[in-house]
């Protein structure tokens, strides 16, 4: 991370709504890494470590940066789920837009 | 009409609404959802009969509402040609409209419902963690794609009234049960293990198609509709 402290995420929400940004959460991401191998059949344990792996190397993308948006957070850490599950990759990167 | 005739009307209706794809977008994050938070498989099963018992119950309860309508407005006789006419210009109107605007042009599954509603069944879906919660998701997510499955129940219901009453129950229960076909389909994959990434990226990859398909079979329904009730009976009265 930058030496400022935890990076910022942007969110924007929709039409007409501001954009609200909180810190950087490694759970949050970890738990829903986690999810997305769970949805594709990854044994819970694979999961967690995938989950570990993919969150480190994001930290590691975030370190020299003090503000990115959720949707450059979301391309970075499905760029790099693609390499350990694709199908994971897919549901964790589309699962806002299914419906 | 003849019986065969009427409840292969019926059928054909209901098939077209088992293609739309809201319930079945509800369905994929439910499940989704409820085996990423680490839910036994026999939950998840429980969540979807939940949910998709609440589509039947809702889809019922639609259905006989407007045959009951329809009933009260043109009695135990056959509704005039105008309401015949008037309801596969419907039919006909929301095919062209299902060509043109179902899914939405961008990656992914998402449709031309309101955004907030969308948002609405996507935070119930995760939210949801009872089967009763479930049940009432089915019940709203059929008032979700009311637009799209309107004319084909509107069709059913005025086949339905023509046919004799234990037909009439039999009608109902067909549409019922076929209406539910594409979410059985969905319930019986996850059941026996097929991944959920799988199963939406095959709905994504064929989306156009699933969308000519509705589209047409709207058209098609209300073309042979207008054909054999209209025309037939309007030139038969000449």
């Amino acid at each position: 991370m930058h030496e400022g402290g935890p990076v910022l995420i942007v969110k924007r929400h929709g039409h007409g709504h501001h954009a609200v940004s909180e810190h950087f959460d490694r759970e949050k991401m970890r738990s829903s890494i986690i999810a997305a191998c769970l949805s594709c059949g990854v044994p819970t344990g694979h999961a967690e470590s995938i989950s570990r792996q993919i969150t480190d190397e994001v930290e590691q993308w975030l370190a020299d940066k003090f503000e990115v948006t959720s949707e450059d957070l979301r391309r970075t850490a499905t760029h790099y789920l693609k390499t350990h599950h694709p199908d994971a990759a897919y549901l964790y990167e589309h699962h806002r837009s299914t419906l | 009409m003849d019986t065969p005739s009427s409840l292969a009307i019926v059928a054909l209706a209901a098939l077209i609404h088992a293609s739309f794809q809201l319930s079945l977008s509800v369905l994929t994050l439910l499940s989704g959802h409820a085996i990423g938070t680490k839910r036994s498989q026999a939950k998840v099963l429980r969540l979807s009969w939940g949910f998709i018992i609440g589509v039947g119950v809702m889809t019922l309860l639609v259905l006989s509402f407007i045959s009951l309508l329809l009933l009260h407005s043109f009695g135990p006789v056959d509704a005039p040609l105008v309401v015949w006419a008037t309801a596969c210009g419907l039919v006909f109107g929301i095919g062209v409209a299902v060509w043109l605007f179902y899914f939405r042009k961008e990656k992914g599954t998402k449709l031309w419902i309101p955004r907030p509603l969308a948002e609405h069944l996507s935070d119930r879906s995760k939210a949801t963690k009872h089967s009763v919660e479930a049940f009432s998701l089915g019940l709203t997510s059929v008032i979700g794609e009311l637009i799209f499955i309107l004319p084909s129940m509107i069709i059913s219901a005025l086949v339905l009234l023509e046919l004799p009453s234990a037909w009439q129950l039999a009608g109902i229960a067909i549409y019922v049960v076929i209406s539910l076909s594409g979410l059985l389909t969905v319930h019986s994959l996850i059941g026996s293990g097929h991944s959920i990434s799988k199963i939406q990226k095959w709905r994504e990859d064929n989306k156009s198609f699933l969308q000519f398909a509705g589209g047409s079979a709207l058209v098609a329904l209300g073309f042979f509709v207008y054909i054999s009730k209209v025309v037939a009976e309007a030139s038969g009265a000449l």
